[in-house]
């Protein structure tokens, strides 16, 4: 009985002993707490690194296939792959697929842009007591803004007509937001960037309240560190949007070609049509790359898989742009052989680290002669342009008042100039309903000659395939 | 508290049956032996039925029982041989019993508790048993493997044909969507980790993200580290296939639980064992592909878009005007022996001690060059009983593997075999040139996979050390009780470091941007656990009732650390951090569980009826509430009729249910990602958003049979239904990406699978030297979304798009169902393309199978014996994405077929998801017994017993699948979906010789 009564109560007593604390705190990564709370500087500069980082992300990593695949849609660019044929099936073969990377790509990456404006737009409203300035919280504003806009106008680069979801303000929520018809969309973008300048205008001559900057953002040519900097770098972007408000090909709103220019000038900072100094025109803002460590974000086209179709290229004798271009080993799949390739799509480290222009003032020339051309300003149009043609080697066009032959110039410069910097040749090939069998042989004999991406599958799903755009 | 008041209940029965006593008794002795051959069986059991009084055989199989007066049955029984019942007069005092084997295996004892077991002929559960024997019939790489065939109810998928494991097992159909979704292993009593890294390919084939990536989660034909215990020491596995019999393990029960029993040592002479194997590995199937012997072949066939590259393949010099076969010469090439050597010792002292001591070395070769599996394994079991009332038993194995495993599955970069294979024409030569070059691919980057099976080297290592310890004191035994307190604890850990080699000289590397290519990736696994428990048995003449309750305490701990690195400099030097670029990272893990558990059982009407319950509290760090206890609780009953026809020798109707949880892995937090931008911190929510109220899963599962045996012991049969429902489904729903999030973890929805399970034991001939046994196994599990509180998703598993087909979860329909295109909306000329917007969505099949049988014949012809093992699986189907990479450039023999599936493609049809079911000869051994006598000589006299063994598995597959194997998938490690057939390791079939001998 005594042994009996012992082992009963050693059972107890071990069952009592070995009853350890099942509470265990993650420490491989921080929580969502990290962000929340009073915004002090600090928080604001993680927040601030936090949006341009994402913004970065869209071109890295999984994002980096929606540009390029864009370029594919302009048979501009290619990537060659024998080991991921949806390159070319879900491109210029058949019909993007929304449930896979190729036809729901650039979309996720930008709603975290988005997401993450959202996030420090909140946190602009709890700012901790005496540490901003009122001018320094307008500055902030007006900078997350910016941000939050230029990922929505990517977004409709890459869907146009087809709808872009506006994400909701509180950046916890998970329900699906609205689609929204292109005309309101533009429109909506458009606003958000004038909102964000007049934050912007009345912070002043100061910098922005945090102080490590990436030199993406400081170091080409203008710092926009500096509000008023940035203010150009705002207005530059409303000017790029609103070229294509009055390009809109299903609403098209030729009032906005004026607007366009005065922002457009006011970016190049007042300078005169065809007074823009070339040693300007890489002035602007840029990704820069860092390839490696924890970071890991390569320029996305160093690739040896990235080519040239030869076949479509029209770069005129004498153009100096032809450094941008250089032979590769021949690869042929499906049918499309590329012998050629971007000089900066070779593999090397100096190509992975190389930055990439998001919106630079050769650009901003560019867009203000198409708005010119399409305003009837072809003195100026050509003024602008012939300042950019000429600066490679080439004899000035010469000025006449027929749009199509102004539209034919233009593109072939903004194809030369911005070759492999974005997707503004889609949206221009579209916009003037060229990317069709009259301008481009069909590269296979079922080419689709897409021109947009599909919504991509998780928001057709949450919705029960209802993905049709609101318009009011 | 209700342990408590169970423990007071059996001592106040004590103290009431103490005080009775036996009137008159007698002597009764007697003498157990095998039927036929006479050897004495030890520690046999022999019980006065209706009582308490019971001994076991001596060394020379006898026993002496004090007995009642007047006459008694004798109960003789012995795991492995069929009992006996044997009336004993009155006034007999001698009794000889010789027992047959049990040769179907009708009894054994089968777990019901952490501290309680039952024989199967109470069972409740149908639990299965599979013996060493059957384990180790035919050489198997690893333990899961061995397993295919041989239990009822459970999928056993081998991903791909590399070598050194990479299986899964899945038990009673699907059990969760995203939980964890492996069986729990328990080796002696202890949980360890059948955890799989990634070793890391992802850096050379960036597959999972397309581009130069660092880390992958289920895309490198990940190896389950189950593998590594070595077959041979395992003396049973018995197999808990679902929540009513696995409720004791709580949250980690969901998925069955397979409990595996090492040898040990035993009293008497020593015994030696030793095995050697010799064998081989060979492809066993291949890919159609059309045969171009000249460029010019090549260039009429493809046209002008081939002339070019045809034209530089020439000035390569290259076309050597012969058909190549890429894989004969790639994975066919004659390779080295394969072999295991296994060794044993078993044996025991007078002074109570125990020993069981084994050794493996293994070495397999893979098919391709440089691929291999090596394994050594050691374990020493020993036991010491300490007095009459207290026993220790120890287990330890250590066991060192080392594998490598060569590049297959989907790949970006064109470093996997099969991509390359795929868009290279046949006239060209890959091998290696007598100069010791190897010729530039023109047709693929200038890639070479025979170059890169020479330089990119894949080791995946491993030390391991599994240990534990048991310890059982009888507090008390007396005639009618029994209280035993029991105590088992120990440790799994090991190291895995898994390193990935490209030297910068290869073709394939010079396509990067820094040539040269590392990986280092070290796990570091920390299995802990401990166990106590206290279990009463009280016998009276009308009943057995067992009280057991006790604790258990576990403790699981990991640290990954891995870097990649890019950019090697200098030839030779393999250190990472001599690369020029370097990217680190490390995951950290810490679960900590524990629980509380207790149950009755109660045995009565003559050991005919057993009813059971009992409840597991368990909390655990998994779960966003770290501190409640989550209760698991089962019920069972099983009843032997006591009626049953003179033809029935046992007719058992049983009945089960119980519950099991899964818990959650991940999703107690929305975390904060660190971000960076040119060097400077920043963070953004992470896209995945958390549920702090986050809990397991529940199954709860009603189970019933039938067992019965009959034909005098020569048949048997088992049938079992079962419905299991999973409520709170640890769901990753996918949210509308527009929100910033991509998924949110939630508890929700319910998961309803429902089955049955046959195994039918027949001994159609057993006439002395020529005997026939059978096995059958039938089992089919249907699983359907019976709950979803949200929209229909695409979970977070592996897929390649709806293009070609990806699991969807959607309420009414199977998890495993195939979402894909299914048609287009407007009609369409032959060669027309259908729009995205005018496909049309829907579903083309299920992965899993109807139903699956297995079919085990022992013939037996005197000496010789034949075994084989036929694997059925009906239906299923698999999404097969080789035959695209193949169809693209038309290098299939059959052309049309490939021509149809990209028109079918391009119309919108499911043209890549095929049927996958199959018939395999699974195992088949031809064994010869040498007579001991020629034996002895050959061995001068040391030898008990000689055997010689030739056996083959995989040997032949009937299938309508047209790729490699019906059995692969790229993405294994997920509970659904496992059915994406992307250029994998082709399969294996293997041949071995073994030599069986005992001193």
């Amino acid at each position: 009985m005594k042994r009996y009564t012992f082992a009963l109560l050693a059972g107890v007593l071990v069952a009592a002993g070995c009853k350890d604390s099942t509470a265990v705190i993650p420490n491989d990564a921080p929580t969502a707490d990290a962000l929340a709370g009073a915004l002090t500087k600090s928080s604001l500069q993680t927040l601030a690194i936090g949006l341009m980082a994402a913004d970065r992300q869209t071109f890295v990593g999984t994002g980096s296939a929606y540009p390029i695949l864009a370029n594919i849609y302009t048979r501009d660019i290619y990537r060659l792959d024998p080991s991921e044929p949806r390159y070319l099936n879900e491109t210029i073969v058949a019909t993007p697929d929304r449930g896979s990377f190729a036809g729901g790509g650039g979309w996720a990456g930008q709603y975290v842009t988005i997401r993450q404006a959202n996030t420090t737009l909140q946190a602009l409203g709890n700012p901790s007591p005496n540490v901003f300035s009122a001018a320094e919280l307008a500055a902030a504003k007006g900078f997350a803004q910016t941000f939050k806009a230029i990922a929505y106008y990517r977004i409709l680069e890459m869907r146009d007509t087809i709808g872009v979801a506006l994400q909701k303000d509180d950046p916890t929520d998970t329900n699906p937001a609205d689609i929204i018809c292109k005309k309101n969309m533009i429109n909506y973008v458009a606003a958000l960037l004038d909102s964000a300048n007049t934050n912007l205008v009345a912070a002043g001559t100061i910098n922005f309240p945090w102080s490590a900057f990436p030199s993406g953002m400081s170091a080409f040519g203008r710092n926009y560190r500096s509000v008023p900097n940035f203010v150009l770098l705002n207005r530059g972007w409303k000017g790029k949007v609103d070229v294509y408000r009055g390009l809109d090909h299903q609403n098209p709103n030729p009032a906005m070609f004026t607007a366009a220019i005065a922002e457009l000038t006011q970016a190049l900072g007042g300078v005169a049509p065809g007074a823009v100094s070339p040693s300007t025109f890489a002035t602007g803002m840029y990704y820069v790359f860092v390839p490696a460590g924890t970071e890991a974000a390569p320029n996305p086209y160093s690739d040896t898989r990235i080519g040239i179709n030869t076949a479509l290229d029209s770069l005129r004798a004498g153009d100096t742009r032809a450094s941008k271009i250089v032979t590769r080993s021949t690869v042929t799949i499906q049918g499309i052989t590329l012998t050629k390739t971007l000089a900066r799509a070779v593999p090397n480290a100096a190509n992975q680290a190389a930055p990439l222009a998001v919106l630079r003032d050769e650009e901003l020339v560019l867009l203000r002669a198409q708005a010119e051309f399409e305003a009837g300003q072809f003195v100026q149009g050509y003024a602008d342009l012939n300042s950019v043609h000429t600066n490679y080697g080439l004899a000035a066009y010469v000025p006449g008042v027929d749009i199509n032959q102004a539209r034919n110039d233009l593109l072939y410069d903004k194809r030369y100039s911005l070759l492999g910097e974005g997707v503004q040749r889609l949206v221009d090939l579209r916009a003037y309903s060229r990317l069709n069998a009259a301008n481009y042989p069909k590269q296979t004999a079922t080419d689709a000659y897409n021109s947009a991406f599909p919504i991509p599958k998780a928001e057709f799903d949450a919705r029960n395939g209802n993905v049709t755009p609101t318009c009011n | 508290m209700k342990r408590i008041r169970s423990s007071v209940f059996s001592l106040a029965l004590l103290l009431l049956v103490s005080a009775s006593a036996f009137a008159q008794t007698r002597r009764v002795s007697g003498r157990v032996t095998v039927e036929g051959s006479g050897e004495p069986l030890v520690a046999t059991s022999v019980n006065v039925v209706g009582t308490a009084i019971g001994g076991y055989t001596d060394d020379q199989g006898r026993f002496t029982l004090t007995v009642p007066d007047g006459p008694v049955l004798l109960r003789v029984r012995r795991i492995g041989f069929v009992q006996k019942n044997i009336p004993v007069a009155a006034g007999d005092q001698d009794v000889n019993v010789a027992l047959s084997r049990d040769v179907l295996e009708l009894e054994t004892q089968v777990v019901t508790g952490a501290a309680t077991t039952v024989s199967s002929l109470n069972a409740a559960n149908d639990v299965a048993v599979v013996s060493s024997e059957k384990i180790n019939r035919v050489p198997t790489p690893t333990i899961d493997q061995a397993l295919q065939g041989k239990v009822a109810g459970a999928v056993i998928t081998q991903n791909s044909g590399a070598p050194g494991g990479g299986t899964q097992i899945q038990l009673r159909g699907t059990s969760t969507i995203l939980g964890a979704y492996s069986p729990l292993y328990v080796v002696d009593g202890v949980i360890v980790s059948n955890s799989s890294f990634t070793n890391g390919l992802n850096v050379v084939t960036a597959a999972g993200s397309g581009t130069a990536s660092n880390f992958a989660g289920s895309q490198d034909q990940i190896v389950n580290r189950i593998a590594d215990l070595n077959p041979n020491d395992i003396e049973s596995i018995q197999i808990l296939k679902g929540p009513s019999a696995a409720s004791i393990y709580g949250s980690k029960g969901t998925n069955g639980v397979i409990l595996i029993t090492t040898k040990q040592g035993r009293a008497g002479e020593n015994q030696i064992d030793f095995t050697q194997r010799f064998g081989t590995y060979r492809i066993s199937n291949k890919l159609d592909i059309r045969c171009f012997e000249t460029v010019g072949e090549y260039v009429d066939w493809t046209g002008s878009a081939g002339a070019a590259l045809a034209a530089d393949s020439a000035a390569f010099n290259q076309a050597t005007n012969k058909c190549h076969d890429f894989q004969q010469e790639f994975y066919g090439s004659p390779q080295p022996l394969s072999y295991q050597t296994i060794a044993s010792l078993r044996g025991g002292t007078n002074a109570g001690t125990t020993y069981f001591a084994s050794g493996l070395v293994q070495h397999d070769n893979g098919l391709a060059l440089n691929d291999f599996y090596n394994k050594q394994s050691l374990r020493l079991n020993l036991g010491q009983a300490i007095g009459t009332r207290a026993h220790i038993r120890t287990q330890t194995e250590v066991i060192h593997s080392l594998t490598q495993r060569g590049i297959s599955g989907n790949d970006n970069f064109n470093v996997n075999p099969y991509t390359v294979f795929s868009g290279t024409p046949t006239f060209f030569d890959l091998q290696k040139q007598g100069d010791g070059t190897y010729p530039k691919n023109p047709f693929v980057l200038g890639i070479n996979p025979f170059q890169n099976a020479d330089l990119i080297k894949t080791p995946q290592e491993n030390y391991r050390l599994i240990a534990s310890a048991n310890g059982t004191w009888t507090v008390l035994n007396t005639t009618r009780q029994n209280i035993d307190l029991m105590m088992t604890g120990g440790i799994d850990a090991y190291n895995e470091a898994d390193r990935v080699i490209s030297p910068a000289t290869s073709y394939f590397e010079q396509t990067q941007a820094n040539p040269g290519t590392l990986f280092n990736g070290n796990a570091n696994v920390r299995f802990a656990n401990l166990t106590g428990s206290l279990a009463h048995r009280f016998t009276t003449n009308g009943f057995t009732a067992t009280t057991s309750g006790g604790f258990r305490q576990e403790r699981r701990q990991s640290d990954l650390v891995q870097v990649t690195g890019r950019g090697l400099p200098f030839a030779g030097v393999y250190s990472v951090g001599q690369a020029v670029q370097t990217f680190p990272s490390e995951n950290l893990s810490l679960v900590k569980d524990f629980s509380y558990f207790v149950q009755e059982e109660f045995l009565t009407l003559a050991e005919r009826l057993l009813v059971t319950a009992g409840v597991n509290a368990e909390r655990s760090s998994n779960n966003g509430n770290q501190t409640k206890f989550y209760g698991y609780p089962k019920f069972s009953a099983s009843l032997r009729s006591p009626w049953v026809p003179p033809t029935v020798g046992d007719l058992k109707l049983r009945l089960a249910y119980g519950r099991a949880g899964n818990f959650p892995t991940a999703g107690r937090f929305t975390f904060a990602t660190t971000v960076f931008d040119e060097g400077i911190g920043g963070a953004r929510l992470s896209t995945i958003k958390g549920a702090n109220e986050i809990k397991p899963e529940i199954a709860s599962e009603l189970e019933g049979g039938l067992d019965l045996s009959f034909a005098n012991g020569r048949a048997s049969l088992r049938a079992t239904q079962f419905k299991k429902t999973v409520d709170n489904l640890l769901l990753q729903a996918s949210l509308a990406s527009s929100t910033g999030f991509s998924s949110q973890y939630i508890n929700g929805g319910q998961l309803s699978t429902h089955g049955t399970e046959i195994g039918l034991d027949l001994t159609p001939i057993d006439m002395g030297s020529f005997g026939w046994q059978s096995t059958t196994t039938y089992s089919s599990a249907k699983s359907k979304i019976t709950r979803l509180p949200v929209p229909p998703f695409n979970p977070g598993v592996g897929s390649f798009g709806t293009t070609f087909g990806n699991v969807f979860i959607q309420q009414g329909q199977s998890p495993n169902v195939i979402q894909t295109f299914v048609g287009c909306k407007v009609p369409l000329s032959a060669t027309g393309s259908c729009a995205s917007a005018n496909k049309i969505i829907g579903f083309a099949g299920d992965a899993l199978p109807d139903y699956q049988m297995g079919f085990t014949n022992d013939f037996r012809f005197g000496a010789f014996s034949l075994t084989s093992l036929l694997d059925w699986r009906k239906g299923g189907h698999g999404i097969n994405l080789t035959n695209n990479y193949y169809d693209g450039g038309l290098l299939f023999e059959d052309t049309t077929a490939s021509i149809a599936r990209l028109a079918g493609l391009a119309a919108g049809q499911p043209v890549y998801v095929e049927p996958n079911g199959f018939v395999k000869l699974r195992e088949i051994t031809l064994g010869y017994q040498v007579p001991d006598a020629v034996a002895s000589r050959l061995l001068a006299g040391h030898a008990k017993n000689l055997r010689f063994e030739f056996s083959g598995r995989n040997l032949k597959t009937w299938t309508k699948y047209t790729g490699l194997d019906p059995e692969v998938s790229n993405f294994s490690n997920q509970a659904v979906g496992r059915i994406q057939d992307v250029t994998p390791y082709p399969p294996w079939k293997s041949f071995f010789f073994s030599i069986n001998t005992t001193f």
